[in-house]
């Protein structure tokens, strides 16, 4: 029976695979609207790798920044300029 | 006591094992269907049968296990809070993105037969 | 066998399902071809993920870490409003 801490692993593991993909393909998208969205899959895999590191006071203040305002502030700033980043 | 405790956590499992077919199921739906306005359904299929019914469970299990200690009513508390928020805010926004992808046209109606809230609007085919 | 392995076996068996569940959702949330599906699917991921975090806090037996989960559900839905009211009617706060 595998133990406690090798499915906090493993799972750290596939968490950290995901978030590194979705990090990349925020940087290389040209359409900033999917950009943010990537960022925000990002977002909510940082927020379930804190919850298994075992800090909850951490992941409350990191989910309201990263996942409520930040793609706020940013798609607020793309309406304003423009969407689709220059050739 | 025992026996109400045991009781309670089984109907909780049962619970939240149907609440992982159910993720399972609209996972592959979301991955499968042809378009925007389809994929709602397996969303809500998602939400509803893959998330309030696994935090019910949830709330009843922390109810009847003894071994969390005096801290397991904060925990099914909690539990029951977060149901009820996904019960009224999941629809709520899937209809508010449903609207926006309607009449923005982000999202095509692609293999349709007829749009009466599309012609209704006056738009033709778009 | 006692009620509290009863309920670590369980969960350590259900846990496959709903990660394998999160990593389809995560395929549609990265291909999806427009904005709204890619929105959809990382909300009802985000959903699914909330009830989870419930069910790992049991498996840990640490109920302070539940508020978590009520923070996630209610934040998501503020980025579905943002992302609708961008492709609506380009004119967001009030």
């Amino acid at each position: 029976m595998p133990s406690y801490e090798t499915f906090v692993m493993g799972v750290l593991a596939i968490l950290g695979l995901v978030s590194m993909v979705a990090a990349i393909l925020a940087i290389l998208e040209r359409d900033l609207v999917k950009a943010v969205i990537f960022s925000a899959i990002q977002s909510t895999a940082y927020a379930f790798m804190y919850y298994l590191l075992m800090a909850p006071d951490i992941a409350l203040v990191y989910i309201p920044v990263a996942i409520g305002l930040y793609p706020a502030v940013v798609l607020f700033l793309i309406k304003k300029t423009e969407r689709y980043e220059g050739d | 006591m025992d026996v109400l405790n045991n009781v309670l956590i089984v109907i909780g499992e049962i619970m939240v094992a149907v609440g992982a077919v159910a993720d399972l199921i609209a996972s592959t739906g979301m991955n499968r269907f042809p378009n925007f306005f389809v994929r709602l359904h397996a969303a809500t299929v998602g939400t509803i049968w893959g998330a309030f019914v696994p935090l019910i469970g949830a709330s009843l299990i922390s109810i009847g296990a003894d071994f969390l200690g005096p801290y397991r009513y904060f925990a099914a508390g909690g539990a029951v809070v977060t149901a009820v928020l996904v019960l009224i805010l999941a629809p709520a926004g899937s209809h508010a993105l449903a609207r926006a992808a309607h009449r923005s046209r982000a999202a095509r109606v692609f293999p349709k037969v007829v749009d009466h809230l599309e012609e209704d609007r006056g738009g033709s085919d778009a | 066998m006692g009620a509290e392995e009863q309920v670590t076996m369980f969960i350590m068996a259900v846990f496959p399902i709903y990660m394998a569940a999160f990593i389809l959702y995560a395929v549609r949330a990265v291909k999806g071809p427009t904005i709204p599906d890619m929105v959809l699917a990382i909300d009802a991921m985000t959903f699914d993920l909330a009830a989870f975090l419930v069910v790992l806090s049991i498996f840990f037996k640490s109920p302070i870490l539940i508020p978590v989960a009520i923070v996630l559900a209610l934040w998501i839905y503020a980025l579905d409003i943002y992302v609708a009211k961008y492709l609506e009617a380009r004119e967001m706060g009030e």
